[in-house]
């Protein structure tokens, strides 16, 4: 048998030092100033039996495990910790997280900041508190260890953090922020601000209502209508266009009120909690930026941590509240800040250290044409060995029915094109829509990826969703309450048998599809030459040298030249020449200088002051020679590079008049006072663009396009993990004991911090055991399983094992392999095709007859899961029929 | 990119001031949502701005009036701003002194703000990423100019890049720095060789030095130099056209850097019979064109048709009939009988010659437009009423007037298809759309065991026992087996040259690479 994956492909250049990362809670109180509530930097494990018990010292190797339950041996004794003196560099920390002037704004601000020496990341994010309106129980406590803690240190309401590590080194109080927590300041300020938001968020509901939205039947005829839209939704969506709209609730608040106490929340604006990490950056330029890449590449999934951090820290505020001693207190919340802030680091370190699929199936596929066979012949392979091993338990039609119905980016891929393929039948038409969209609506291709790797049920449900809403609106909940449809789902393969898992996870990275993406970069050599295209108009001191036409035949024209030599080759096949003699003039240049020509012809016969002068520049026949006189006569004299050739020779005093000139030129506009205003209304501003914009070409864009081989796609893809990994799409571990302590949380976490930017309703996990041969499904949306076991096991569907059984069977007839795989496509086509007609019999049905859809559609019961589930891509009322 | 960069200034008079702008102007959209204050929220924001924090108001009652100096000014006044337009896309790429859509204005204004007032960069240059959903999200980058009368020798800038997807901001980071950097590093190198020849003249140090320090005068000394502008600083005329095309090229490039493969289903067989037909007529027509000067036969374009294609229904052209006509293969086989519809949807299916005699051609029109369906497009060849009879091999569908003779040579269980088809349409349950849909599926179904059959016999030229089993695997076999077989072949005359092609070629590769 051979193995799958011999090489796997890490992020990681280097080791990666858990306390490579800090964990900084600050408070900004208006009252009190600012103080440091936790600071990991400062924060010591005392342990009786080792002295150097701070765990960040001893991190796991790269090929171990690192496991993130490593407090769950310790329970019956937590550690204790010390708190010494904070670090010197925690002002200036604080100075960058809030800021030197606080803002009014009420929602939840993200920065990011880059730190020179050493080098650092630092993410911050910023909320204002709110505190439950306290029942009298938790307000004696509070009361009381208040209190008692005046007596010890009667300055400490002055200047608490101090005295409290002056005191013995050990941090035992500073969080009396809650005992100043009563709310009885401001309570009506929380209604109106949720009234603001409520605005905000009907401003963005009407705004995608307004937007024109292809009927849900259209899509037929387009295969790519749905990743269209889903796209052009993302597009509208974030665009500046429309002025900043809040995409959804952002009304996220650090939150404080207890749980049991939450009748009445009011709210405190003047306190801001900030919960910072601190990234160290490796010293090495290569590593550093090959951190960075990963850092701001995953940066989604980066927040969702910290919103899950920020959580934890929530709670540990919460629940040593309600503790009455004080020293104790101080551990708990330590104890729960560090277990917290111990899974974040680990989760990063996993992800970057994690191996990944050296080579996911699909996405070689579509990007390597010229392996195609090769690539084709080995997945053909691996998939029958698969199916020989699991044969008796179908192990491997059951994991394909749940990838296929619950990973659906695979969908669009088979929705056959209206378009003719562009070389060969077999190559799959690259859908010219949304590369046409990509162009003229940018929208973030990463997050595209992440939506088709994670999502269950497209994002285009959201766009039906809004218009459902606005009928609930209007119709008076005909439709009843409505979930949000989105649903994420990862699969995770375990298993003993290393190949094995990895032969799994081989064959499953051809279903579990996403879009390639390619990285366009500046060729090397030119990128850091200030000449090149990048900067076409290099910031040197530079002499505009403006000529009159000296033809009055000539066209007059725009043309830019500049100094160094590629450049000017290339400008001229993009640029107009002004010379006569060229031939290459660019038309839409013509008709603007024409234009502009025959109103103001006159003008021809001054000189250069009268042109600089004139507001107009197109009007002439100009040349911009940028770069330094004594350069512009050098290149001018070795030169040969444009036909005109006008201005080379321009001395430098005439040079220097030109400058006067133009220096003359602006203070007089300066002097005449028009200035405009920074205060003048935005109004007024824009009825004062009535005049024509100067054009100037745009910089021409060269590129080369190279496959980025680290993008998102293949970075959620994962190997055969040491651990359980909360955010790969898929991966394989050797055991389910780590996915059974954190599954369920991790799931509900993906609900409430989904990293894909929008609202998720359900989160699934597929679970595949290639020791046992079993696939189960586990559902954020139940809980209880009976036996003990993780989820349900999933029903093959007929179709699918069909599917398999006839392509195994081609391959086994030794068809060629790629044949095998086009005819692999051409059945999951009859999936797509299938779940249509399936859609169109449910229209209208009250009642589902299964033997019916049997005879007449080839559709069995086996197969309903997945075809609704395929059905509710391109008709979002299946989902909601089958509900 | 959905963004907008500009170069912001801090003042040493007026505080933090918006330069120049550059923004990008997209292509209109169909219904694109009313400007100006009809933008639901616009007022909150205005709200919001003048409750903003104590440099809003400190910087708005400074400023009032024209109390602005050169330093806050990019372009005169009465400068049109520059653009630049990307013809591919139809983006316009916009720069100004400020924003011209008012609803940027504030966010901008705050960017700015919050770029040189309120965020705390270690060292005071370099990069920051803050925002929020009501404002935007802003990149922005701090830097130095070195100006030989301001006040340390120097003056404070940014450039933010303001824009609403956080993600992707972020994502752009690196991209971002690096390309920042090389335009401020230029600008910064400008002025400094301004800086360094203005103090060969004119040391400033010295004349600071040796001056009388006079608090009276000393604002009022300095206060018109404070006002020096970029331009002055980096003596460079055409600084603004230069950082409008810098700006206009981050904005294009940054919005271009990741591009997506997105892959899509193959086109169907009928889809690419469909164009393959078309092209023949355009080439057809072309050269009847040429040959005879136009005959002007009003032709859809290929992609209008290709879009409208609705396989199962045909066209519209049915509508257009007058008389009664046939509606749907149900509606065909109500007409008929179940028994005669059977007999007659087998011979289409096997590609026997349908021949239909009557009087009314609409009628047989519609009947055969109707029985098209059934077969795949590439196997239909109809000549839908003809004065005289054509051989089986010119056309599968026939209409005929009553009195046309048909030649003697004319005159001859069932497939598995056909008997799938029977049970949807007998099944009064299904809408006539599920039974069209419901058609489709079979014949993409057995269109793919074509495929195969076609790869298989025809590419491969395998024997009969190897034919047999695939046979076997395709479900082909079994009762009405050899219907399913004359089908099979049938239907495989119905497949596009293209794909035929494709199979041909990719078996001639293949041997050559074993070869090798």
């Amino acid at each position: 048998e051979m193995t799958c994956v011999s090489v796997s492909f890490s992020w990681a250049s280097a080791e990666f030092d858990l306390a490579q990362i800090r964990l900084i809670v600050y408070q900004d109180c208006e009252r009190r100033g600012r103080q440091v509530l936790f600071d990991s930097k400062a924060i010591h494990k005392l342990d009786a039996s080792e002295l150097t018990a701070d765990e960040t010292k001893t991190p796991p190797n790269r090929s171990g495990a690192c496991h993130i339950g490593s407090q769950a041996s310790e329970k019956d004794k937590p550690p204790t910790y010390q708190y010494t003196r904070p670090a010197s560099d925690v002002n200036m920390l604080g100075e960058m997280m809030f800021g030197s002037v606080s803002m009014s704004y009420k929602g939840s601000t993200l920065k990011i900041h880059h730190i020179r020496s050493p080098p650092q990341l630092m993410v911050s994010k910023v909320f204002s508190t709110r505190f439950g309106s306290s029942t009298s129980g938790s307000t004696n406590t509070l009361q009381d260890s208040f209190e008692s803690v005046s007596q010890t240190f009667p300055n400490t309401l002055l200047n608490v953090f101090q005295n409290v590590v002056k005191c013995e080194g050990v941090m035992t109080l500073f969080f009396f922020f809650l005992a100043h927590s009563n709310p009885v300041d401001m309570p009506s300020r929380g209604h109106s601000e949720d009234g603001d938001s409520g605005i905000a968020r009907s401003a963005s509901l009407s705004s995608l209502l307004a937007t024109p939205l292809p009927s849900p039947g259209s899509s037929f005829s387009s295969g790519c209508a749905s990743s269209y839209q889903r796209r052009w939704h993302r597009s509208q969506a974030t665009s500046l266009q429309h002025g900043p709209m809040p995409r959804w609730n952002t009304e996220e608040m650090f939150n404080l009120s207890d749980e049991s106490c939450n009748s009445n929340p009011a709210m405190i604006r003047r306190k801001k909690i900030a919960i910072s990490i601190i990234i160290s950056l490796p010293e090495r330029e290569e590593e550093n930026h090959n951190f960075q890449e990963f850092f701001f590449s995953h940066f989604p999934l980066f927040e969702s941590h910290m919103n899950k951090l920020k959580t934890a820290i929530e709670r540990a505020m919460i629940v040593c509240r309600r503790i009455a001693e004080s020293s104790q207190r101080v551990q708990v919340y330590l104890c729960r800040v560090m277990e917290a802030l111990g899974e974040f680091r680990m989760t990063v370190w996993n992800l970057y250290m994690a191996p990944r699929i050296s080579e996911p199936v699909w996405l070689s596929m579509i990007s390597q044409s010229t392996e195609r066979n090769l690539l084709c012949q080995r997945f053909l392979k691996e998939m029958s060995l698969l199916m020989d091993h699991g044969a008796k338990s179908q192990f491997l039609s059951a994991l394909l029915t749940a990838v296929l119905t619950h990973h659906l980016a695979w969908v669009p891929t088979v929705m056959p094109s209206s378009l003719p393929p562009i070389k060969t039948a077999c190559q799959k038409p690259a859908s010219q829509t949304v590369d046409l969209l990509a162009k003229s609506h940018p929208y973030n291709p990463l997050w595209a990826q992440l939506v088709l790797l994670k999502n269950v049920s497209f994002t285009l449900h959201r766009v039906y969703y809004c218009i459902i809403l606005f009928v609930v609106c209007c119709l008076g909940d005909l439709y009843g309450a409505l979930g949000s449809p989105v649903r994420v789902c990862r699969t995770v393969v375990v298993g003993r048998r290393r190949e094995l898992v990895q032969r799994v996870l081989y064959i499953l990275s051809y279903f579990i599809r996403c879009s390639d993406l390619q990285e366009h970069v500046q060729p090397q050599g030119q990128r850091e030459n200030l000449d090149n295209p990048v900067n076409p108009y290099p910031l040197k001191p530079a002499a505009c040298v403006i000529e009159k036409a000296l033809n009055p035949e000539s066209v007059p024209s725009t043309s830019v030249e500049l100094n160094n030599d590629t450049l000017v080759t290339d400008t001229k096949s993009t640029n107009p020449s002004s010379s006569p003699e060229s031939s290459t003039v660019r038309p839409e240049c013509t008709e603007m200088g024409q234009e502009c020509f025959g109103e103001d012809s006159d003008s021809v016969g001054g000189g250069l002051e009268h042109i600089l002068a004139n507001q107009s520049p197109l009007l002439h026949r100009v040349q911009f020679h940028i770069g330094s006189p004594r350069e512009t006569e050098n290149e001018g004299q070795a030169g040969g590079l444009s036909g005109a050739g006008c201005g080379r020779g321009l001395d430098r005093k005439s040079h220097q008049r030109l400058l006067t000139d133009i220096r003359r030129n602006e203070s007089s506009d300066s002097a005449l006072g028009d200035s405009d205003d920074e205060e003048t209304s935005p109004r007024e501003l824009y009825m004062a663009t009535e005049q024509k914009e100067y054009e100037l070409p745009l910089p021409s864009y060269q590129a080369e396009s190279r496959a980025s081989v680290n993008h998102f796609g293949r970075s959620l893809l994962g190997g055969y993990c040491p651990q359980y990994m909360p955010d790969f799409a898929l991966h394989g571990i050797s055991s389910d004991l780590s996915l059974k302590q954190c599954l369920m949380s991790d799931l509900e976490h993906t609900v409430l911090h989904p990293a894909l930017d929008e609202p998720v309703a359900e989160a699934l996990c597929i679970v595949a055991d290639t020791d046992r041969l079993s696939v189960q499904v586990v559902t954020s949306q139940r809980r209880v399983c009976e036996g003990g076991r993780l989820g349900r096991d999933v029903m093959v569907s007929n179709l699918v094992h069909t599917l398999i059984t006839s392509v195994l069977q081609l391959y086994a007839l030794n068809i060629a392999s790629d044949f095998c795989v086009m005819h692999l496509e051409d059945q999951l086509q009859e999936l797509y095709f299938k779940s249509r007609s399936l859609a169109e019999y449910l229209i209208g049905q009250t009642r589902v007859h299964v033997k019916e859809l049997g005879l007449a559609l080839g559709i069995e019961s086996s197969d309903i899961p997945l075809l609704a589930a395929v059905a509710s891509t391109h008709s979002p009322y299946v989902a909601q029929i089958l509900l | 990119m959905n963004a907008l960069v500009a170069l912001c200034h801090f003042c040493e008079l007026h505080g933090p001031r918006t330069l120049f702008c550059t923004e990008a102007v997209h292509p209109p959209s169909p219904s694109p949502p009313q400007p100006g204050p009809a933008i639901p929220g616009d007022r909150d924001r205005e709200a919001d701005r003048e409750g903003e924090g104590l440099t809003m108001r400190a910087n708005s009652s400074a400023t009032q009036g024209a109390d602005m100096c050169e330093g806050c000014r990019s372009l005169p006044a009465s400068h049109p701003g520059f653009v630049s337009v990307d013809g591919e896309t139809g983006i316009r790429y916009l720069s100004h002194q400020h924003p011209r859509q008012p609803q940027l204005f504030s966010v901008v204004r705050q960017a700015c703000v919050r770029s040189l007032s309120c965020e705390v960069c270690p060292g005071r240059e370099g990069p920051i990423f803050f925002g929020d959903e009501q404002h935007g999200f802003v990149f922005s980058h701090t830097f130095f100019i070195k100006d030989s009368l301001a006040r340390g020798f120097q003056r404070w800038y940014s450039i933010v890049v303001v824009a609403m997807d956080r993600i992707y901001l972020i994502n752009s980071w690196p991209f971002l720095l690096r390309h920042l950097r090389l335009t401020i590093q230029s600008l910064q190198n400008t002025a400094l060789k301004v800086f360094d020849s203005e103090q060969c003249v004119c040391p400033q140090r010295a004349v600071r030095m040796n001056s009388a320090f006079s608090p009276a005068v000393f604002p009022h000394q300095r206060s018109g130099n404070a006002a020096r502008s970029l331009t002055s600083l980096t003596q460079h005329p055409n600084l603004w056209a230069s950082l409008h095309s810098s700006f206009s090229w981050l904005l294009k490039a940054c919005g271009s850097r990741l591009t997506e493969k997105l892959l899509e289903g193959a086109p169907t067989e009928d889809t690419l019979v469909l164009i393959e037909r078309q092209t023949e007529q355009e080439e057809e027509m072309s050269g009847w064109d040429g040959a005879e000067g136009g005959v002007s036969n009003p032709q859809p374009s290929q992609s209008e048709s290709v879009q409208a294609k609705d396989f199962q229904f045909d066209d519209g052209r049915q509508e257009d009939i007058l008389g009664p006509k046939f509606k749907s293969l149900r509606h065909l086989r109500q007409v008929l009988g179940a028994s005669d519809f059977r007999q007659l949807a087998w011979h289409v299916l096997m590609g026997n010659q349908v021949i239909w005699r009557g009087a009314d051609p609409g009628l047989i029109q519609s009947a055969f437009n109707v029985l098209k369906a059934l077969l795949p497009v590439g196997c239909v060849r109809a000549v839908p009423y003809s004065p005289h009879y054509e051989e089986a091999y010119r056309c599968n569908f026939l209409g005929l007037s009553p009195d046309v003779p048909i030649p003697a040579h004319v005159s001859s269980s069932g497939p598995t298809l056909l008997n799938k088809m029977e049970v949807a349409l007998s099944n009064e349950n299904l809408s006539v759309e599920v039974v069209s849909l419901c058609l489709l599926c079979l014949k993409e179904e057995w269109m793919n065991k074509v495929k195969v059959l076609f790869k298989f016999s025809k590419v491969d030229g395998r024997g009969k026992e190897d034919t047999q089993k695939v046979l076997a695997l395709l479900g082909a076999t079994g009762p009405g087996e050899e219907d399913n077989v004359r089908l099979l072949k049938f239907w495989m005359t119905g497949l596009s040259k293209l794909y035929k092609s494709h199979l041909m070629t990719a078996v001639r590769v293949g041997e050559r690479t074993l070869s090798q």
